[in-house]
């Protein structure tokens, strides 16, 4: 079973089984693959100078849409503008974390410094919103509903085993996120 | 010299009456039942540099009012604002101030 992650004198250590650490390398690898930018950087040096990509349209996929939401409400036209300039260094910097989350996963003793800890509670964050979505949680109750699924032997369908993974790595997310809070308020 | 600077001191104040107060942008951060209380709050911390309880308080409001102003200033300053909460996967929004966020 995997270790929570607590703050110490090394850094921020936890313990993940080699199968805990096969399904984070996997879905960081389908994050990075739905992020990853479709078209190449602007041939245009000015215009991929300053990141601008007109190609770029408010992406379909509701879980892709979570992870690169508009900036603006209500105005779809102020909205994929700023996308237009923005969204392949939002894709990038994603994909960095999720890069990094997963370099890390060599061995069962996991360390991390604050720069990593932060990055692996974005790459955590990521996953959860995307599995979210297709877990259709729309509300806390549909968060309780997934919440309350705990049993691994009785996962015998996608959703219960979507849960289960969802729920796994609410708690993983959970332990960095607390040894980070533990690491911010005692620096001080 | 006191008569010589009246007039430029009246010139300013016409000037002033054409310009309309500089309208401050705001950062709202959005409720949704994915993100952890403890993240949000890490993510105002760390972030914006704000207090643990500072931070507490602006996570509370944007988890029951379903929305919080977290940040106010110039638009440039906004929007850059919003898309590091897009990067740390908070759903974030900007708009002219006092349009009720």
């Amino acid at each position: 079973m995997a270790k929570a992650f607590t703050s110490g004198r090394r850094g921020i250590t936890g313990h993940l089984e080699r199968a805990e650490r096969e399904l984070l390398r996997n879905l960081f690898a389908d994050l990075i693959g739905m992020l990853e930018p479709q078209t190449p950087a602007d041939a245009d040096p000015l215009a991929a100078l300053i990141g601008l990509d007109l190609d770029v349209q408010a992406p379909t996929d509701p879980a892709l849409r979570r992870l690169l939401p508009d900036v603006v409400r209500d105005d779809a036209g102020a909205a994929l503008e700023f996308r237009q300039l923005t969204e392949r260094s939002l894709r990038e910097s994603k994909v960095g974390a999720l890069r990094a989350a997963s370099l890390d996963l060599e061995s069962e003793k996991i360390v991390l410094d604050a720069e990593h800890a932060k990055l692996w509670s974005m790459a955590l964050n990521d996953v959860r919103l995307v599995l979210a979505e297709r877990l259709a949680i729309k509300d806390e109750e549909d968060a309780d509903r997934v919440h309350g699924v705990t049993d691994w032997s009785k996962a015998d369908d996608v959703e219960s085993y979507l849960s289960l993974v969802y729920n796994f790595i609410t708690w993983l997310q959970e332990s960095i996120v607390q040894a980070m809070l533990h690491e911010l308020n005692t620096a001080k | 010299m006191s008569v010589s600077t009246l007039p430029a001191a009246d010139r300013d104040l016409s000037t002033h009456e054409h310009h309309a107060p500089e309208i401050p942008w705001e950062l709202v951060v959005w409720n949704d039942p994915v993100n952890l209380m403890s993240y949000v709050s890490y993510v105002f911390q760390s972030y914006f540099g704000y207090s643990e309880q500072r931070a507490a308080t602006l996570m509370l409001q944007v988890h029951r009012e379903g929305k919080s102003a977290v940040a106010h200033g110039s638009k440039e300053k906004m929007e850059a604002h919003a898309v590091a909460m897009h990067g740390f996967g908070l759903w974030a929004t900007v708009q002219k101030g006092g349009l009720g966020g």
